[in-house]
């Protein structure tokens, strides 16, 4: 049970810092696209990834 | 002989690729409307009709005390019942077993038809058919939790966990709607074909290139072309294993799904 819980912690943590980075990169890049700029992808990058890394703070870092 | 070994072991094109994995239609001489009828496609509907069968002939005439057939089914069914449905979604799992089972069952016999005669084709390392599949959990486990909460509860739930600040909800919300109603499904299935791919692929190169080594008539390459082959053995019950264990897998995560859509707290 701990094991197999333990394994779609991991997984949804993965997929919690894979979303954060495809939905603000994506963002950043339409931005960028629309607005003929270039530092709106990485801009978007970081903070989807300090996104990312929150929300698995939130969801997993408390103590069980 | 060697036509009756191809019918046999359908593994053929050498060099194995991208375009071992295409389909073949059944009936090319009936043009292009019925290609749809392809031989993939067929091997999926017998894998349908053997889940089945082999559900029906085991659900026959059950007794109290199990002869060696029922004693076998229970075994399979105990599997899925104990193992994944009970211990993940507690005393709910009754509603989801019909649907685990036979997602299980339905996973594992298309995955043992890469290694099994006639076919030599694992059905899910074609992508479509695993869409398939992650469609029809994507639909099991939202409206699992759309049922019980109502929709828009179960989109809050989903979409926005405990103690996180208002400030940050903006940023938050369309995240976590990204991992739980789109990236999730998409990793369940790509785990699955990408497992099954890979490995039909490593097949195809070691018996494909090991016939071609044992072929060539140099002394040396024929060395390595038999052991080449020999080793294929040893990537087949690599790949009964990993077909196993996808199916399992994939099955298990299913279940985890609905049970944290329907949890109580988040």
């Amino acid at each position: 049970m701990d094991e197999r819980s333990g394994m779609d912690a991991g997984i949804r943590a993965i997929s919690i810092l894979i979303s954060g980075l495809l939905c603000y990169g994506g963002l950043g890049w339409l931005l960028d696209s629309w607005l003929h700029t270039s530092w709106l992808l990485p801009v978007g990058l970081i903070l989807g990834m300090v996104a990312g890394i929150y929300m698995v703070i939130v969801r997993y870092g408390r103590s069980v | 002989m060697s036509a009756m070994i191809g019918l046999l072991i359908p593994l053929e094109g050498f060099p194995p690729g991208v375009n071992s994995f295409d389909s073949k239609p059944l009936f090319p001489e009936l043009g292009p409307s019925w290609y749809w009828v392809n031989n993939h496609l067929i091997q999926a509907v017998i894998a349908t009709v053997l889940v089945i069968g082999f559900w029906l002939w085991m659900a026959r005439e059950q007794k109290v005390v199990p002869g060696k057939r029922q004693f076998f089914g229970e075994l399979a069914y105990n599997l899925v019942r104990n193992s994944i449905a009970r211990d993940i979604l507690g005393h709910e799992y009754r509603r989801f077993l019909p649907y685990l089972l036979a997602l299980f069952s339905f996973i594992l016999v298309n995955n043992l038809f890469g290694e099994f005669f006639l076919f030599m084709f694992p059905t899910f390392s074609k992508i479509g058919y695993v869409w398939g599949l992650a469609l029809c959990s994507w639909i099991l486990y939202n409206g699992a939790g759309i049922h019980k909460y109502g929709l828009f509860t179960y989109l809050r739930k989903a979409t926005l966990p405990e103690g996180v600040p208002v400030l940050l909800w903006p940023l938050i919300i369309p995240l976590e709607f990204l991992s739980n109603f789109i990236v999730r499904p998409v990793t369940l299935a790509l785990r699955l074909f990408a497992n099954l791919f890979a490995g039909h692929l490593v097949i195809l190169v070691f018996v494909l290139g090991g016939t071609l080594l044992l072929e060539s008539g140099q002394a040396f390459l024929v060395a390595a072309g038999g052991m080449s082959l020999i080793f294929s053995f040893a990537i087949f019950a690599l790949e009964l294993f990993v077909g196993f264990l996808q199916a399992y897998i994939f099955t298990v995560l299913t279940a985890q799904y609905v049970s944290s859509a329907v949890a109580e707290e988040h």
